[in-house]
């Protein structure tokens, strides 16, 4: 099936977020839509998922020109998507979420299961899917969950699927397997619009790419034109610098010492296993491993967030394990936590506010007559120049702000105050190119400035870059500290669970 | 020609300015919410008087004066309902005319009217308040009769037992009485910062069980009137009662202190969640739980505290019933003060002046309902029924949106009036 758009515009206020929008998609194509967060790449899948109506412009399927409503048209027309938040119901099996929906398989109001089961499995057979329809959703890793999403636009004979950031939340690992899972929809005919802003994944997939700046198409090229650098630059529309610019560690006195920790996490399991570690100023130790190896755990245990099991946490001598989060912070730890939305920012509150949600006790901004609400707004001005927060004032709500900006307000707040030790859990998960790079030089400033910076971060790329000693944690041990130079084999291995050849000689 | 040409363009400038007009805001939205409370009364008020009835049954004989009767019945009853709630204006041409104290006090009408909206509306203004902070902090405080009982209960006792000056005896009751309010409330916030309990369900539970207290509490010797078995407690004595503000211009207009108090209070919880720095951590909470955590506020302590405080102010607002209204203890002493607040809190989206006005609007519609019962045969309830379809339209502004067709009424599809009601 061949779908075409013609000239979309879409504007919310003053806002264009698409702006004159074509682009083609073959039958049996990878079109990867690559920009920037806030470039417009998920306005435009949502005008033609029938979310949002279009200003003008013009929806074709195979030449013919088609209206859509509601996604209720845009499925009857042949399009699936896959949301970046999935949107299966947590507590219902895989074969209960598919069928949502489409459950006239009998007449009202019963259900026919077996049915609905042949044909699930007949479609999963098909496509080479292995998924147990009696699984329990909350039980699948984010991996499975994700082939249910795609199993259940497909179960609604989808030939065009829509993936929408579908990597952002996946292990390399998994992200492999969609890759495979991807070629063979193409080999069947499934046109595919890939939405991502990671060039890796651009490259090895798609067979078109086009790039979205600003709401408009800057241009369509393929995987032979291009190379990584390339694209950032048409996608940012600057050249960038993908290699982290650092001169070598100089490192010093240890500042952060962990030794033999353990933490459970919310089941009650044995999450973190005896890790042990050194921090000293001046480096960066990366923490590498595959989501879900107790890095969560850690982090919260070394802030304070989550109770520490036993063994010890000592910042320059002072026993931090156990201790109150605002006791932590006042130590001198700044924290920039993995999940931004939840836990670093709050979405309803001004840019000016959520730069000094943990320095409420600061003198600087609040005496015993209340906040200094001038000194608090001078701040989220010098602040927003300082870090490049784009935004139409220091006074908009953080929620309206796009991904990257967020983050910098999270990386602002915690960089302003003084810190000690840095700890950062995945800067930059879903961040585009421009946004990552600024990241980077400010983890790296503070290095030289003479903090002690942990990065914990699954992305492999991330680890080498940054870390000046890379720690690789599987099933809440630390495997072995290894300098970034290591060969990316090398850290597979290490991450899959394997012993390096230079083991320290603990047995796990 | 041009004549014409310029008439249209002037319609269309009329016309564009009402569209200009249906842009979605809450201002709008609470007077077409008004709008519908009164439609739907109206229509109460044709099934409930019998004449109209009876003439609607032959609607098809005579519509003419079928539609007039029915248009002055409802429209007699709401001016009354307004004469009741906001000014009399035929009180108000006498008093232009004859400017005089005694004139002036048949103005503000000590049974209802202006001073009477006021006098109804003080407490509620303060436990209306007192609500907004827990809802601001994402607690919901369903147990605010309990704690406005709580509050007046201690505040009776210091007032019958300690032998002061008004000067000091006062503020020894106001805070007799947030103490009051208060421990009923931190009771509440222990149990949910230490074992997870729901506070809608323990603040609801201690509040019945205050009710179920309060008629044995009245019966003790220490409390109950002397010499009488009507339930009813001893008197605040004179020292500890509010002073009438305007005793000067009739002597049985009952606007006490206790309305300055509570335009104080407006004022201290605007300071409290703008400027102070726990009103902002208690925002901080009630916003996201989890963000707050991270930036290291204690969230068990702010559960305690915010409920605490927010059963202070509905201590506050039993001791301004007793000591500025009552003057002693009943059965049914506080009313459903506790429970209007929520409505209150509700309309005035949890902002003190939005509180305040919404206070006021109950208050009018109180006196108003009172004033509209003595002039026609109508139940007061008919200005209840207003003020719960104007809560109702508020709870669910996305409801007048669509039914108005307003513009850019998008945001109000997900978001609820109450802020930070789940």
């Amino acid at each position: 099936m061949k779908l075409e758009l013609r000239g979309i515009t879409k504007s919310f206020g003053s806002l264009v977020a698409n702006k004159d929008i074509s682009l083609v998609v073959e039958p049996g194509q990878i079109h990867c839509l690559l920009g920037e967060n806030g470039a417009g790449k998920s306005t435009l899948m949502n005008v033609l998922y029938g979310l949002l109506t279009p200003d003008s412009g013009q929806i074709l399927i195979d030449d013919k020109p088609i209206t859509i409503r509601d996604p209720k048209d845009a499925v009857a027309h042949g399009i699936g998507m896959v949301h970046q938040h999935f949107m299966l119901i947590p507590v219902f099996n895989v074969l209960e979420n598919i069928i949502l929906g489409s459950e006239d398989v009998r007449p009202w109001p019963f259900i026919d299961r077996e049915a609905a089961r042949t044909r699930i499995e007949q479609i999963a057979n098909e496509y080479n899917f292995q998924i147990d329809p009696d699984a329990i959703i909350e039980n699948l890793p984010i991996g499975t969950q994700q082939r249910v999403e795609i199993l259940k636009a497909l179960s609604h004979n989808a030939k065009i699927l829509i993936l929408d950031e579908p990597t952002a939340v996946l292990t390399p690992q998994e992200t492999d397997a969609l890759i495979e899972i991807l070629k063979t929809l193409k080999e069947q005919g499934t046109s595919i619009i890939f939405i991502t802003h990671k060039l890796r994944e651009v490259l090895a997939i798609a067979d078109v790419i086009t790039v979205i700046r600003l709401g408009e198409v800057v241009g369509s090229t393929t995987p032979d034109e291009v190379n990584e650098e390339e694209l950032a630059s048409m996608m940012v529309g600057r050249e960038v610098d993908l290699v982290v610019d650092k001169t070598p560690a100089t490192p010093g006195d240890v500042v952060l010492s962990v030794s033999d920790l353990y933490v459970e996490d919310d089941r009650g399991l044995t999450a973190v296993k005896g890790v042990s570690f050194d921090v000293r100023r001046g480096e960066i130790l990366a923490i590498a491993g595959v989501q879900g190896n107790g890095q969560t755990e850690l982090v919260e245990a070394l802030t304070g967030m989550r109770p520490v099991v036993s063994g010890k946490v000592s910042l320059n001598g002072d026993n931090l394990a156990g201790r109150s989060v605002r006791h932590i912070l006042d130590a001198g730890v700044a924290h920039v936590p993995e999940d931004r939305q939840v836990h670093g920012l709050i979405p309803g509150m001004s840019i000016a506010d959520n730069l000094v949600l943990d320095q409420i006790h600061s003198p600087k901004f609040g005496g015993i007559f209340g906040r200094k609400i001038k000194a608090i707004r001078e701040n989220a001005e010098v602040r927003r120049k300082e870090f490049d927060i784009r935004s139409p004032g220091i006074d908009t709500a953080v929620g309206e702000l796009s991904g990257g900006n967020q983050q910098k307000v999270v990386m602002a707040r915690e960089l302003s105050r003084e810190l000690k030790v840095l700890i950062c859990a995945q800067p930059t998960r879903g961040l585009d190119v421009g946004s990552i790079e600024f990241m980077h030089k400010q983890i790296v400033a503070n290095r030289d400035a003479g903090a002690a910076v942990i990065i914990v971060s699954s992305e492999l790329d991330e680890v080498i870059a940054l870390g000046d000693r890379v720690a690789v944690l599987y099933d809440g041990r630390v495997q072995d500290i290894v300098p970034p130079t290591t060969s990316r084999e090398e850290f597979g291995l290490l991450m899959a669970g394997a012993r390096s050849t230079e083991a320290t000689g603990v047995t796990p | 020609m041009s004549e014409v040409s310029t008439k249209k363009s002037a319609s269309q400038q009329v016309l564009a300015f009402l569209l200009r007009m249906r842009q979605a805001n809450m201002a709008l939205i609470l007077l077409l919410s008004l709008f519908v409370a009164l439609v739907f009364a109206g229509f109460l008020i044709i099934l409930t008087t019998p004449e109209l009835l009876t003439s609607w049954e032959s609607f098809f004989s005579h519509m003419g004066a079928t539609i007039a009767l029915t248009w002055n019945t409802i429209t007699y009853a709401y001016v009354q309902l307004f004469e009741g709630a906001v000014v009399n204006f035929h009180d108000l041409r006498v008093l232009i005319d004859n400017p005089s104290m005694a004139n002036l006090a048949t103005v503000l009408n000590p049974l209802f009217g202006p001073s009477g909206t006021v006098t109804y509306a003080t407490p509620l203004i303060v436990a209306g308040l007192g609500l907004a902070i827990g809802f601001q902090s994402g607690l919901f405080d369903i147990g605010g009769q309990g704690q406005v009982i709580g509050g007046g209960a201690l505040c009776l006792i210091v007032a019958i037992s300690v032998h002061l000056p008004a000067i000091l005896l006062v503020p020894l009751e106001i805070i007799a009485a947030m103490a009051g309010g208060a421990l009923l409330a931190a009771f509440a916030g222990v149990l949910k910062a230490y074992t997870g309990a729901h506070e809608v369900i323990t603040t609801m539970m201690t509040s019945r069980i205050i009710g179920f207290l309060l008629p044995w509490f009245l019966t003790l010797t220490f409390i109950a009137r002397p010499g009488f078995a009507d339930g009813a407690s001893k008197a605040i004595p004179p020292a500890g009662q509010l002073p009438f503000l305007l005793s000067g211009i009739g002597s049985n207009l009952q606007l006490s202190l206790g309305f300055v108090f509570a335009v104080a209070s407006v004022f201290a919880v605007q300071w409290f969640f703008n400027r102070s720095k726990l009103g902002f951590q208690l925002k901080m909470v009630g916003q996201s739980p989890e963000a707050a955590r991270t930036a290291g506020i204690n969230s068990k302590r702010a559960i305690v505290v915010s409920l605490s405080l927010a059963g202070a102010m509905l201590g506050f607002a039993g001791m301004i019933e007793l000591t500025g209204i009552d003057h002693f203890m009943s059965p049914n002493f506080g009313g459903s003060y506790g429970i209007d607040a929520i409505a209150v809190a509700l309309i005035g989206r949890n902002k003190p002046w939005g509180v305040f006005a919404a206070a006021l609007f109950f208050g009018a519609m109180q006196s108003g309902g009172l004033a509209m019962q003595s002039a026609t045969q109508l139940q007061p309830s008919l200005a209840l029924v207003i003020q719960a379809v104007v809560a109702f339209c508020v709870a669910t502004p996305f409801l007048v949106v669509d039914i108005f067709k307003l513009k850019n009424g998008e945001r109000y599809a997900t978001s609820t009036a109450a802020g930070g009601w789940a």
